[in-house]
């Protein structure tokens, strides 16, 4: 029979410290969720190549916080956008830094969009079982560029006004949904004080709304699936096992077509 | 094409290769995405003060919009050049909708269904030949278009408005006032952004040459109308309304036009 000893202090106080995260634990499963996110097994030739993706990511995130403060001070009105944005330009602390991280982390972000997908296309990852990941890749990158499309609006200068009456009536052009899309982006029939509150609402929650969900799904499906290993590394995990050396001739007996049907059924 | 089943099996093959020999990603791939992270703030923090504190990257901002000013120069975000140079080259009426629509719409498609098109388990680049060659071409073509983009000229009003002389010796309107004034509001009136007009201007959005404009014989009624609301009379047309300009400016334009029969 064990003797039941009195758990040490340090035992009690571990218990203590970890109480919350077993708490969480046994009511969400969360963290067994982040340790498997963190400890899964990743191919041993993982490189540079695949820290785009993530590059990307971060890009996002600080489009996400950049554009959370902006809204704090930006003005989606005609007679006062201009103006507050020259406000948060010059007089706002910092402001300029959080404006022009905005303005060209959106560049970096859809660099990066296009470099990710390059890869991507080159390591050949998008092959099965990963098809549906690049379908949700490609809409990430065409609402990325929505996302784009629909900020150049806001600082309501003479550049940004008129690229987007224009961007707007080629929408227009488009056969069947043309005409209704260029008036549901126009808020009618002109471009008018409702134009810049419909592309702030867009801006801000429609189309970030969407983007995190397809991000959500994206980085789901990479941790389901797993990296793809360079095409050109000597231990790609999906490489075909080298084939078998000939087992030594005996006699008149040719082993020579089984050696060769290893890998095949007779239904292919 | 490799077979469904040969796939499966690779896939499995890949599965219980990276259990066996695989790394955890924390702390080895998570260490180069941290590393690449702060690498991307940095770069976007450096952007940010380059545009503060040099013109290299322009100007931080433009003149307030104002609608009533048709002075402008349509000119999107950089990623955008090669969607805008393509219209300068496919042109307004006739296959503008091919660079508008058409080619963007195409491009999507060929992404969307490219993973069932090329089902074959075959990843390295020696044995790819033609998706190697596609992403070349791609990758040139944009680049092409994005620079070509970049590096096209606007018309200046100054240079147009130095023009219109020679305009009215060839188009004959020297002694038509209200085609010369005519001739002067389209030079100001930003027209030459996207139009052209014996050989001045720039060719922009598909935007057809109006030199002979008039040879067409459409009336003054017509171009009023038109200039008031393209899209209106040519439904699908991207240039913008010109109504702003007032009715007596509009009836100038449309003179001026109509009195332009092609160089003689």
């Amino acid at each position: 029979m064990a003797t039941t000893t009195k758990p040490s202090r340090s035992q009690t106080l571990a218990k203590t410290a970890m109480y919350p995260l077993d708490w969480l634990e046994e009511r969400s499963g969360l963290v067994g969720g982040v340790k498997y996110f963190l400890f899964r097994k990743v191919p041993g030739d993982t490189s540079w190549w695949h820290t785009l993706g993530s590059a990307t990511l971060t890009a996002f995130l600080v489009q996400l916080v950049t554009g959370v403060i902006l809204a704090m001070y930006y003005k989606p009105d005609v007679n006062s956008a201009h103006e507050s944005v020259e406000h948060i330009t010059h007089d706002v602390w910092g402001g300029w830094l959080v404006r022009g991280m905005h303005r060209w982390g959106a560049s970096v972000f859809i660099i990066l969009m296009f470099m990710h997908m390059g890869r991507v296309f080159l390591f050949g990852a998008y092959k099965y079982p990963r098809e549906l990941n690049w379908i949700v890749g490609v809409l990430i990158l065409a609402t990325g560029l929505f996302e784009g499309l629909t900020g150049y609006l806001l600082p309501f200068d003479q550049t940004a006004y008129w690229a987007t009456v224009v961007a707007i009536n080629i929408n227009g052009t488009a056969p069947f949904v043309g005409p209704w899309l260029a008036s549901v982006l126009r808020g009618g029939a002109e471009i008018g004080p409702d134009t810049l509150a419909r592309f702030y609402s867009i801006h801000m929650l429609l189309v970030p709304g969407a983007l995190i969900g397809l991000i959500g799904l994206h980085l789901y499906l990479v941790v389901r699936l797993g990296v793809t290993s360079p095409p050109w590394s000597k231990e790609a995990a999906d490489r075909e096992p080298d084939p078998e050396p000939p087992p030594p001739r005996s006699g008149m007996v040719q082993p020579a077509p089984r050696a060769a049907g290893v890998r095949r059924r007779p239904s292919e | 094409m490799s077979s469904i089943d040969e796939r499966r099996a690779g896939f499995q093959r890949y599965k219980e290769n990276v259990k066996k020999r695989g790394k955890p990603f924390y702390p080895y791939a998570m260490f180069h995405d941290t590393v690449m992270s702060l690498v991307v703030v940095c770069v976007i923090v450096g952007l940010a003060i380059v545009w503060r504190y040099t013109s290299v990257l322009g100007e931080l901002i433009g003149d307030k919009a104002d609608p009533g000013t048709i002075q402008f120069v349509p000119r999107p975000d950089w990623y955008f050049y090669f969607l805008f140079y393509l219209l300068r080259i496919f042109k307004w009426p006739n296959s503008v909708i091919l660079a508008t629509v058409g080619i963007p719409t195409l491009l999507l498609i060929i992404l969307l269904i490219m993973p069932f098109v090329d089902t074959r388990r075959e990843r390295r680049l020696t044995r790819r030949p033609v998706a190697v060659v596609a992403a070349a071409l791609v990758i040139i073509s944009m680049g092409v278009l994005t620079y070509k983009g970049a590096t096209a000229q606007e018309a200046i009003a100054s240079e147009v408005k130095a023009a219109i002389p020679s305009w009215a010796k060839k188009q004959g309107f020297q002694n038509n006032k209200e085609a010369l004034a005519g001739a002067n509001l389209f030079a100001e009136s930003g027209c030459t952004n996207c139009h052209t007009y014996l050989g001045t201007g720039s060719s922009n959005l598909g935007a057809p040459d109006l030199s002979a404009e008039g040879a067409k014989n459409k009336g003054i009624q017509f171009q009023i109308d038109h200039l008031k609301c393209p899209s209106c009379v040519n439904p699908g047309s991207p240039m913008p309304q010109f109504a702003p300009l007032g009715e007596d400016n509009l009836h100038k334009l449309a003179t001026f036009l109509e009195a332009s029969k092609g160089s003689q």
